[in-house]
């Protein structure tokens, strides 16, 4: 089972940034996000993490289907919510909504407020996704340890994300010889009758081995680390990092973005949903 | 040994784990100079592991335990010295070179070590560029360690010890799981940091390879005592060759000296061992053979591993198959099993084409052991791992109990009391093996395939399971995958020599073994064992172990110059 | 490291605590990805998640919560949603790691009792953890304003009885397989 995280992004724009800044871009444009509500803003931001995620260069038939899963993902969890709340929108009664109509059965109001709502969400659901995928793909997997030691993180717990990926392909491999195993004496993953819960022993064949086996074969791996002096002091890393210019220039930009959505948003600008007038029209408003 | 300061100083070392109710070692006492090669061999379980974890610190630093007498690094004890002060002297490198790899690229694992010392990152890059030159192993620098076959992991493995600069290196059972080239090379690396005056201390079953490291001393532990310890002449008169794996021109001069008693069964694999009366009588003709290959291509992922593979495997008879690491043995099985889908050609099982065909009703004609028998113990005990497999098959369970004791007696565990309720993974490896083979019996197989039944074991053990599973009643073939060299030519009616994903060669071992050249080019070196075969056996055209050949040959009084054909281990002395 | 580890060691990180939570954390992500199926269920149980208490119960608070933290982050990451996009998912699954792991501290009997009470035990830590350990998702009320009750419906009930029924029923099966093999372990 080949379940290595794909490195797409090799040699773009984006991966030749040091990796601190994708890790740090997203903090800060999370955050700036959050604090917005405009959807016109909020428009803006979306095409922002656009313009940035093509930066990574990111082949999109290898990803569509990723893509798909985050589309189908959101879309649910955001009707869902538009339906729930039935368009009860923050800072506003439900009194001054202007409703188009009420869902049959429901009886939950669709009025041109929750629809914005829907709509920012959306927006905003999908800007973070699009922010995020070039750490995905933009990043070699044995840049993390490294990354994230430097951004502070204890340094054993920095090198035990190293750890983790040098893991993924040989554990992955050990699963599928399990999988193997338990198929060549008849058993079926998928198959089986009965409800959840005897679907859920019906794992115990493939799941138990792989964990067993992984952890009663780690005392080499333990052995190997201590006999090499891990964590018995001050440890330098072989991948040295530095911020260049430009580097620094997308940092500081996305910083800026991040303080002056914060002032905004303490102002009232745009931290309040905002509603298309043609919306409220449509409702007759 | 000249009058240099000793380097590792044992003395009266014994030591018993926490759990272990007795010393795993006792009272063994040896000290290492500079540019000196000690061999350490024994059987399993005898503590040479132990030995190692109490030269290089882990115990008793990080395994509790009761210990007894001293260890001294240069002078030093190594009770007093910090893990890591040890390993700027001591460098190990483990049993499993798979487990011991902890970077996931070739530079990340080299830098390892010298990332935990603190060592300057330009001083690191230095190293890894001597290290690599030094290793031969400058083709496999950016690649990632999950890419990497068994051998290069192996010589990987070694490197990242090269980079601590120790002065005395410690290396357990590195040839197991290796082609005979691989080993070759890792031995040859070994040998020049000795030359260049560090110490090497071995562990090694394969005593027959690791003589070519021209070892200085020899150090023969059973069940944790010192049997043997000094020059190598002095071990290879004492040695047991059933117990290590001698080169044959030792045989047939301990043969000729009358030191060695004739084999039980007559040495001939299997013919006493009644898996049915002499060698297979071969399908009557006409008869479809078991498995065929037909023109086979697969691949994994995007990666082309099999081409054109052809070959019948017959109804009756026993296939050893023999390659490099990487050429494809594993992934043609997996292909037969169904396990995997094959992208050209077509897999027939007893004339008919397998495809559509379910792995499991394939199960019911080919028992599949896997290498590692744990990977697929889960149940809670022996009887439900046993029921697993005839429960998925919907057989009727009134037949199980039946069914469970036959598989235990065919495989030699119902001796061991309250096995039915034992949790399967607390039986020792040798144990979970012979599990893994009733689990295969359960499905009342026709035809067993083994995937490297003897890895990690010793010569003695591995030749023991081999004729056990031989001996198994009922079966009416059986293929094996394996490195060992002279266990598939031994015990094998027909040999499958792999190689890129091709069959290179198919025939009894006597005709496969004749062509050196075509051998040499599969990474396999031809073992005194074969030369000896080529050169004396033939008789009955069955290829003969060391001690029955050398046996026949001390009998029939052959005039030899013992020396001549011994192959690797010659020049040892 | 061990089910009956002292109260003092809880917090120790040896190169045998990196090593375990790597390999919780590399376990959890693959089978977050292979996603062995469960079809037919209203609820969407993810047999990879009992992963996250067992690796608490059985090594300790530190590698349960790098087990579930870097775990699902790693699963996103491969999933390609990136590792810190939902940063606070992957914080809740820590903390039910990390939750379970102190079981030591408030189940010490269960916790040093025979083998069947410490398979119980692990059920019961775990559940508790999963119960407290998901509150965190109600960040998403700030982070994505979504409405609370959006949350509890779509995400937390779902979501925790879920994998409730993978932690009670996978984890006992986990100690009792495990427990003969580490009284193997060397150290
Ligand atoms: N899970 C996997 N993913 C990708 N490539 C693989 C995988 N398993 C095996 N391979 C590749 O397929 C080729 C054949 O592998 P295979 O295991 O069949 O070799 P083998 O002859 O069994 O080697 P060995 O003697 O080391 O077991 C090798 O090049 C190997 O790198
Ligand atoms: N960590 C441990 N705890 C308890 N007993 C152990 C431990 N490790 C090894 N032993 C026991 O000590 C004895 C020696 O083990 P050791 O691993 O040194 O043997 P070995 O010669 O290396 O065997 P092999 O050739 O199979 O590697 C064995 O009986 C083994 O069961
Ligand atoms: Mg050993
Ligand atoms: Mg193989």
């Amino acid at each position: 089972m080949n379940i290595a995280p794909r490195y797409l992004g090799r040699g773009s724009w984006l991966a030749r940034r040091d990796p601190r800044v994708l890790i740090l871009v997203i903090v800060l444009f999370i955050f700036t996000v959050l604090q917005v509500w405009d959807g016109r803003v909020i428009l803006g931001l979306l095409v922002l993490s656009i313009v940035y995620y093509r930066a990574a260069g990111i082949p999109w038939r290898h990803i569509r289907r990723n893509w798909t899963i985050v589309f189908l993902f959101i879309g649910l969890l955001v009707t869902v919510n538009t339906i729930v709340t039935g368009g009860r929108v923050r800072e506003l009664p439900v009194e001054g909504l202007h409703i188009w109509f009420y869902m049959p059965l429901l009886g939950t109001p669709i009025s041109a407020e929750s629809l914005s709502l829907a709509g920012t969400m959306l927006m905003r659901y999908l800007a973070m996704a699009t922010i995020g995928f070039p750490l995905a793909f933009a990043v070699a997997p044995s840049d993390f340890g490294i990354a994230f030691a430097r951004l502070g993180v204890p340094e054993k717990f920095a090198f035990g994300i190293d750890l983790t990926f040098r893991f993924l392909p040989s554990l992955g491999a050990d699963l599928q010889t399990t999988i193997d195993a338990q198929r060549i004496r008849g058993y079926d993953a998928s198959g089986g009758k009965g409800g959840v819960l005897s679907r859920l022993r019906r794992t115990a064949p493939v799941i138990v081995p792989t964990i067993v086996n992984a952890v009663a074969g780690a005392e080499d791996t333990i052995d190997a680390m201590d006999l090499r002096g891990f964590g018995t002091g001050k440890r330098t890393w072989l991948r040295h990092l530095a911020f260049d210019r430009t580097d620094r220039v997308v940092i500081g930009f996305f910083g800026v973005l991040l303080v002056t959505a914060t002032i905004a948003g303490f102002a009232g600008v745009t931290s309040v949903l905002w509603t298309p007038p043609l919306l409220i029209e449509l409702a007759g408003g | 040994m000249t009058a240099e300061a000793t380097l590792l100083d044992i003395a009266g070392l014994t030591f018993r784990y926490r759990r272990a109710t007795q010393p795993a070692i006792r009272d063994v006492s040896l000290t290492v100079t500079p540019g000196e090669v000690l061999l350490v061999a024994g059987p399993s379980g005898c503590g040479k592991s132990t030995l190692i974890r109490a030269i290089n610190g882990l115990i008793p630093h990080a395994y509790p335990g009761e210990l007894s007498g001293s260890v001294h690094l240069e002078g030093r004890s190594t009770g007093e010295l910090k893990l890591r002060d040890i390993a700027l002297t001591v460098g190990t490198a483990l049993q499993d070179p798979a487990k011991q790899i902890v970077g996931a690229t070739v530079e990340a694992e080299l830098a390892f070590g010298p990332e935990n010392l603190g060592v300057p990152r330009a001083q690191i890059r230095d190293l890894i560029r001597m290290v690599t030159s030094q290793a031969g192993i400058e083709p496999l620098l950016g690649r990632e360690t999950a890419a990497l076959s068994g051998g290069e992991r192996q010589l990987l493995a070694i490197a990242g010890i090269l980079m601590m600069r120790p002065r005395l290196y410690v290396v357990d059972e590195p040839l197991a799981n290796l082609d005979p080239l691989s080993a070759a090379r890792l031995l040859a690396i070994l040998r020049a940091r000795a030359d260049a005056g560090d110490a090497v201390i071995i562990v090694e079953h394969r005593v027959e390879e690791a003589l070519s490291l021209r070892p200085d001393r020899v150090l023969y532990l059973d069940e944790g005592l010192t049997r043997y310890l000094g020059p190598v002449e002095g071990f290879l008169e004492i040695a047991n060759p059933r117990a290590v794996k001698l080169p044959f021109d030792v045989v047939l001069a301990r043969a000729r000296a009358g030191g060695i008693a004739p084999a039980p069964d007559g040495g001939v694999g299997r013919t006493a061992t009644g898996t049915n009366d002499g060698p297979h009588p071969p399908d009557a003709p006409g008869t479809p053979s078991r498995l065929e290959f037909r023109g086979v291509d697969a691949a994994i992922g995007e990666h082309a591993v099999l081409h054109g593979v052809n070959a019948r495997l017959g109804q009756r008879e026993v296939v050893a198959v023999l390659g490099p690491n990487g050429s494809g043995k594993t992934t043609a099985f997996r292909t037969a099993m169904q396990l995997l889908s094959i992208t050209a050609g077509a897999i027939l099982v007893d004339g008919i084409d397998a495809k559509g065909r379910g792995t499991a009703s394939l199960a019911t004609i080919f028992g599949y052991v896997f290498q590692s028998p744990s990977q697929m113990l889960f149940a809670r005990t022996v009887r439900e791992e046993l029921a697993f497999g005839p429960t998925n098959l919907r057989r009727d369970p009134a037949t199980f109990d039946d069914l469970i004791d036959d598989c235990l007696r065919r495989t030699a565990l119902d001796g061991l009391e309250g096995i039915l309720e034992r949790p399967p993974l607390s039986l020792s490896f040798g144990q979970q093996k012979r599990l893994a083979l009733a689990i295969a019996l359960g499905l009342q197989p026709k035809t067993l395939i083994l995937d490297e039944p003897s890895a990690g074991q010793d010569h003695q053990t591995a030749e023991a399971f081999m004729r056990e599973v031989l001996a198994i009643p009922g079966l009416e073939s059986i293929y094996f995958i394996t490195h060992d060299v002279d266990l598939a030519l031994t015990h094998a009616d027909r040999i499958l020599l792999f190689r890129d994903g091709r069959i290179v060669a198919d025939g009894p071992p006597m005709e496969v073994i004749v062509d050196e050249a075509r051998w040499r080019a599969c990474n396999l070196t031809p073992t005194s064992l074969m030369l000896a075969n080529t050169r004396w056996g033939g008789r009955d055209d069955r290829f003969l172990d060391a001690e029955t050949l050398a046996l026949r040959i001390a009998a029939s009084g052959q005039q030899t110059s013992a020396g001549a054909e011994g192959g690797i281990g010659v020049d040892a002395r | 490291m061990s089910m009956t580890m002292s109260r003092s060691s809880l917090w120790e990180v040896t190169s045998r605590t990196i090593v375990y939570a790597a390999i919780g954390a590399a376990l959890y992500g693959i089978l977050l990805v292979a996603q062995l199926p469960i079809p037919g269920s209203t609820v969407s149980v993810r047999p990879a998640f009992a992963l996250v208490p067992f690796f608490g119960y059985a090594f300790g608070p530190v590698v349960g919560f790098f087990t579930g933290l870097v775990g699902n982050g790693i699963g996103d990451q491969i999933s390609g949603w990136g590792a810190l996009t939902s940063w606070n998912w992957s914080l809740a699954n820590g903390l039910v790691g990390l939750i379970t792991g102190l079981a030591p501290m408030y189940m010490a009997k269960m916790v040093d009792g025979n083998i069947r009470q410490r398979a119980i035990g692990g059920a019961i830590a775990g559940s508790i953890a999963v119960v407290i350990g998901f509150l965190f998702i109600f960040s998403d009320a700030i982070l994505q304003g979504m409405d609370v009750g959006t949350i509890v419906s779509t995400l937390y009930i779902p979501v925790v009885v879920g994998d409730l029924i993978g932690t009670i029923i996978l984890v006992p099966i986990l100690v009792y397989a495990w427990e003969p093999v580490k009284a193997q372990l060397g150290r």
